[in-house]
C-alpha cells in the first residue's frame, strides 16, 4: 500500500475515533468545545509515557487514554454544573487553558513541538478504532443510548423516572475526554511528531461540525461525518483551503436542510 | 509603566469591547451564539488593508468596510439564521460556525495566509501624559467604540425598533402577539452586529496596522470571555468585559510571556462560568424553564 | 397509610405557595387532590416527587420519610408520576420511552450496560411491548413519541408511569383534554390498576371523572387544605363550594 493512501486511511481511523469521542457528550446533550484539549492531553501524555518510561507505544497509547479519561472525568465535576449555552463556553475556554498550559510545558517541548519517536502502525492504529466502533455500537444496543438521549431530551423528568442524569453526564463526558485521548495518542505515534498549537479550539468546532454532518441520531453518523471530513479532499484534489471551503457550504446545507444530519434513525435498537 | 500598560490594555480591550456587544446583542436578543461575527471582523480588517493599500482615501475605505459588515450580517440572517431558527439550539450556533471557517478560507484564497501590513492613512501622532504614551489614532478608536455603545445604547431605550428588540429579547412568542414585526427586527439585530463587528476590524487594522485571515478566530474567543465576565446581553457589561479581558491580557503578557495570556484570559472565563455566570454587570439570557 | 404528607409547606420568593398541609393515603385508596387553578395541586406532587424541597414539614412513602431523598430513588422506591403538560423524550420512540421508566425497577450499572438485544434484556423490550399492546398503542409503539395525537400521548404517559411498576401513582390531570370516549377508556383504565393494588392520588378538575374513580378528596385552596371527605359529601360542602365559586355568588 502506498505511503500516501497508508496515510489517509490512518486520519480516517483516527477521526473516526475523535468522532466518537465529540459524539458521546453530543447524544449525552452537552457541545464539548473542549474535545481538541483531551486530544492533546491524549497525545503528550501518550508521547511522554512512551519516550520517558520506554512504555511499548500500545501501552503508551492506553495510558493516555486512561489518563485523558480521568481528566475528563474530574474536569466534569465543575463543568457540568453549567448548561447549555455556559457548558459550550466552558469547555471552550478550558481548551484555551489546556492548550496554554501545554505550550508552556518545556519538558514536552512547549511551542516547539514534541517529536514522539515510537511508533505504532497502521494495523494497530486500525484494529484501536475498530474495537472502539465496535464498542460503541454495542454501547448503543444497551439502556444506555437511550437513557442519555432521555438525559438530553428532559432531564428533569428524566430524574423523576429515576434516572442518575448526573451519573449518565459525567460518563459520556469521560468517556468522550478518554476516546478523544486515545485518538490524540495514536495520531502522536503514527505521525511521530506533534504540535500544542493544532489543538485550539478550530480544531473542536471541525469535530463537532463532522460528526454533526453524520448526524448524533444514529451510531453510525460520526463514522459517516468523519469518512467525508477525510476524504473530501481526496477526492477533490484542491488546496486545503478550498477543502474547508466545500465542508463549510456542506455543513450550511445539511443543517438548513436537515439538521439531524444526513442519518436519521427512528429507534436505537431498530425493528 | 503600570499607567501605560493599563492604557494599552483599555486600547486593545475597546476592540474587543465592540465584538463582545456584538456578541451580547445577538445572545441577548435571540439566544444565538453567532460565531460568524468574529468573521465579519476579519473581513472589515482585511478589506480595510487591501483598500488603503489600493490608496483608496481612508473615509470611503472605513465606510466600504464598515458596510461590509452590515451587508454580510444581512446574509448570514437571511440564509442560515433564518432557515434554522426552529431547529435544536445549537444548530445556528454551528452554522455559524461554518460560515466563518468559510470566511477565513475564502480570505485564505483570495489574500494567501501572510499576515498584512496596514498602511496608516495619516500621521501616526501621540500624546504624552507623563511617561505614558497613548497613540491618538487608538484614543479615537476607544472613543468611537464608546460612542457606538451610547448610541446603540440610546436606540435600545428610546426608538420603537429599540423596543420591539428588548420585547424579542424578553420572548419572541410574546413580541409576536404583541405585533412586533419579527420579520423585520430580526435582521436588524444581525446588522447592527454586523456594523459593530465590521467597526471592531476596521479600527483593529488601522491602530495595530495589521490584518491577517486569522484574526478573526483569535478575536472570537476573547470577544466572547469579554460578552460573558461583562454579563451576556447586556451592552454595557460588554464594555466592561471588554475593557477588563484588554488590560487582563496586557498585564499577563508583561509579567508572564506572551505564552500565559491564554492560561490567564481564559481562567477568568471559566472562573466567570463557574461562580458568577452572569457576569460582572449581570446578564439576562432566557434560561429553560421546568 | 402508604403516603403521608405532614405540615408541608413551600415558598418561592416571599410567596407562600403550599401553607401547612397534611393529609395521608391508605394503601390502595383511590384520593383525588381537588381545588381551583393556583391552589398548588402540581405543586404539590412537585413536593413529593422531589422537584423541589419542602421548607417545612415531611413526606413518608410507606412508613419512611423521604423528604430528603433524591427524585430518582422515590421512583425507585414505587412513586410514580404522569403530569399535567405531556412530558415525553422528544427524540424517542415511544416503545423507548416506556423502557426508560423500567429502569427504576432495576437500576445499576449491570442494568445499564445489559445488551437489550437478546436473554434477559429481549425480556425489557418484550414486556414494554405488551404493556403497549395492552393499552392499545402498540401500532405507535416504533414512532417517534413528539407529534402524535394528545390522547395518545396521555395513555402513553401513563404506560410509561406503569412501566416502574408503582405502588403509588399519582396522576396530574389525566383527563384534561380527553374527548368522552377517551375519557371513559381512561376512567376504565386507572380503576383496572387501582384494583390491581396500586394507590391512585389523582389531581383533576373534572369533577364527574373524579366522583365516579375515587373514594375520598382533599380539597386545597391557596395552598392550603381547606376539606377533606368523601366523594359524595363534597357537592354539599360550603367551603369548597366557596372556594371554587367565589364567597359572592354564595352569598347572592
Amino acid at each position: 500500500m502506498s505511503g500516501y493512501l497508508e496515510s489517509v486511511l490512518v486520519l480516517l481511523c483516527i477521526n473516526t475515533v475523535l468522532a466518537y469521542g465529540a459524539f458521546l457528550p453530543m447524544v449525552a446533550g452537552q457541545l464539548n468545545l473542549g474535545v481538541a484539549a483531551f486530544v492533546a492531553i491524549g497525545a503528550y501524555s501518550g508521547g511522554y509515557l512512551s519516550q520517558t518510561y520506554n512504555l511499548p507505544p500500545v501501552l503508551a497509547a492506553l495510558a493516555a487514554l486512561l489518563v485523558a479519561g480521568l481528566i475528563g472525568w474530574l474536569v466534569a465535576f465543575p463543568i457540568l454544573r453549567t448548561r447549555g449555552i455556559y457548558l459550550a463556553l466552558a469547555t471552550f475556554a478550558l481548551n484555551q487553558v489546556v492548550q496554554g498550559a501545554i505550550l508552556n510545558l518545556n519538558v514536552v517541548g512547549g511551542a516547539s513541538g514534541y517529536p514522539v519517536p515510537a511508533h505504532i502502525g497502521f494495523p494497530v492504529v486500525a484494529a484501536f478504532s475498530l474495537a472502539v466502533v465496535v464498542a460503541i455500537v454495542a454501547l448503543f444496543h444497551t439502556r444506555f443510548g437511550i437513557s442519555v438521549t432521555a438525559v438530553s431530551d428532559d432531564e428533569g423528568v428524566a430524574d423523576l423516572m429515576g434516572l442518575s442524569v448526573r451519573g449518565l453526564q459525567t460518563a459520556a463526558f469521560a468517556m468522550g475526554a478518554a476516546l478523544a485521548g486515545l485518538g490524540g495518542a495514536l495520531y502522536a505515534h503514527h505521525f511521530n511528531y506533534i504540535e500544542a498549537q493544532n489543538y485550539g479550539v478550530l480544531f473542536s468546532i471541525y469535530v463537532v461540525l463532522y460528526v454533526l454532518l453524520g448526524g448524533t441520531q444514529t451510531v453510525y453518523g460520526p463514522l459517516l461525518g468523519a469518512a467525508v471530513f477525510t476524504l473530501l479532499p481526496e477526492l477533490l484534489r484542491g488546496s486545503a483551503a478550498w477543502r474547508y471551503v466545500i465542508f463549510a457550504c456542506l455543513i450550511i446545507a445539511i443543517m438548513s436542510l436537515r439538521p439531524q444530519g444526513v442519518l436519521l434513525r427512528k429507534s436505537w435498537f431498530s425493528r | 509603566m503600570l499607567e501605560q500598560q493599563i492604557v494599552n490594555g483599555v486600547m486593545v480591550g475597546s476592540v474587543y469591547a465592540l465584538i463582545a456587544v456584538a456578541f451580547t446583542l445577538a445572545i441577548g436578543v435571540l439566544n444565538f451564539l453567532n460565531f460568524s461575527l468574529p468573521g465579519l471582523f476579519m473581513v472589515a480588517g482585511m478589506l480595510t488593508w487591501y483598500l488603503l493599500r489600493a490608496h483608496i482615501a481612508w473615509p470611503i475605505a472605513a465606510v466600504l468596510a464598515i458596510g461590509s459588515g452590515a451587508l454580510l450580517g444581512l446574509v448570514v440572517e437571511r440564509f442560515t439564521y433564518r432557515l434554522m431558527a426552529r431547529s435544536a439550539h445549537f444548530v445556528p450556533l454551528v452554522t455559524s460556525m461554518a460560515v466563518l471557517i468559510l470566511l477565513e478560507n475564502l480570505v485564505l484564497i483570495a489574500w494567501g495566509s501572510d499576515q498584512q501590513r496596514v498602511p496608516l492613512p495619516f500621521a501616526d501622532v501621540s500624546w504624552h501624559l507623563g511617561p505614558t504614551v497613548i497613540a491618538v489614532p487608538q484614543m479615537i478608536g476607544l472613543a468611537c467604540a464608546l460612542a457606538a455603545v451610547a448610541c446603540l445604547d440610546q436606540v435600545l431605550k428610546r426608538t420603537r425598533v429599540g423596543r420591539g428588540i428588548r420585547t424579542i429579547a424578553e420572548d419572541p412568542q410574546t413580541a409576536a402577539l404583541l405585533g412586533v414585526p419579527i420579520g423585520r427586527v430580526v435582521p436588524i439585530v444581525f446588522i447592527v452586529g454586523g456594523l459593530f463587528s465590521a467597526l471592531g476590524g476596521f479600527l483593529f487594522a488601522l491602530n495595530y496596522q495589521q490584518a491577517s485571515p486569522f484574526m478573526g478566530e483569535e478575536i472570537a474567543l476573547k470577544g466572547i470571555s469579554a460578552m460573558v465576565v461583562g454579563g451576556m446581553g447586556n451592552v454595557w457589561g460588554a464594555i466592561v468585559g471588554g475593557l477588563l479581558i484588554g488590560v487582563v491580557e496586557t498585564f499577563s503578557i508583561t509579567w508572564f510571556g506572551a505564552r500565559a495570556v491564554d492560561i490567564a484570559v481564559y481562567g477568568l472565563l471559566l472562573a466567570i462560568l463557574f461562580v458568577r455566570p452572569t457576569g460582572i454587570l449581570g446578564g439576562v439570557v432566557r434560561q429553560q424553564r421546568m | 397509610m402508604v403516603l403521608e404528607v405532614r405540615n408541608l409547606s413551600k415558598s418561592f420568593g416571599g410567596l407562600k405557595v403550599i401553607d401547612d398541609l397534611s393529609f395521608s393515603v391508605a394503601r390502595g385508596e383511590r384520593l383525588a387532590l381537588i381545588g381551583p387553578n393556583g391552589a398548588g395541586k402540581t405543586t404539590v406532587f412537585n413536593l413529593i416527587t422531589g422537584v423541589y424541597a419542602p421548607d417545612a414539614g415531611s413526606i413518608s412513602l410507606e412508613g419512611r420519610d423521604i423528604s430528603a431523598l433524591p427524585s430518582r430513588f422515590r421512583i425507585r422506591r414505587g412513586l410514580a408520576r404522569t403530569f399535567q403538560n405531556i412530558r415525553l423524550m422528544a427524540h424517542l420512540t415511544v416503545l423507548e420511552n416506556v423502557m426508560i421508566a423500567q429502569y427504576a425497577r432495576a437500576p445499576g450499572i449491570a442494568s445499564l450496560l445489559q445488551p437489550l438485544g437478546f436473554g434477559r434484556g429481549n425480556r425489557w423490550r418484550g414486556e414494554a411491548r405488551a404493556a403497549l399492546a395492552a393499552a392499545g398503542l402498540e401500532r405507535y409503539a416504533d414512532q417517534p413519541a413528539r407529534g402524535l395525537p394528545y390522547g395518545v400521548q396521555k395513555r402513553i404517559e401513563l404506560v410509561r408511569a406503569l412501566a416502574a411498576a408503582p405502588r403509588v401513582l399519582l396522576l396530574d390531570e389525566p383527563a384534561a383534554g380527553l374527548n368522552p370516549t377517551e375519557s371513559e377508556a381512561l376512567h376504565l383504565a386507572l380503576d383496572a390498576i387501582a384494583r390491581r393494588g396500586v394507590t391512585l392520588v389523582v389531581v383533576e378538575h373534572d369533577m364527574q371523572f373524579v366522583g365516579r374513580l375515587c373514594e375520598r378528596v382533599v380539597v386545597l385552596n391557596f395552598g392550603s387544605k381547606i376539606a377533606e371527605c368523601r366523594v359524595a359529601e363534597i357537592q354539599a360542602d360550603r367551603r369548597v363550594r366557596e372556594a371554587y365559586l367565589g364567597a359572592d355568588e354564595l352569598a347572592a
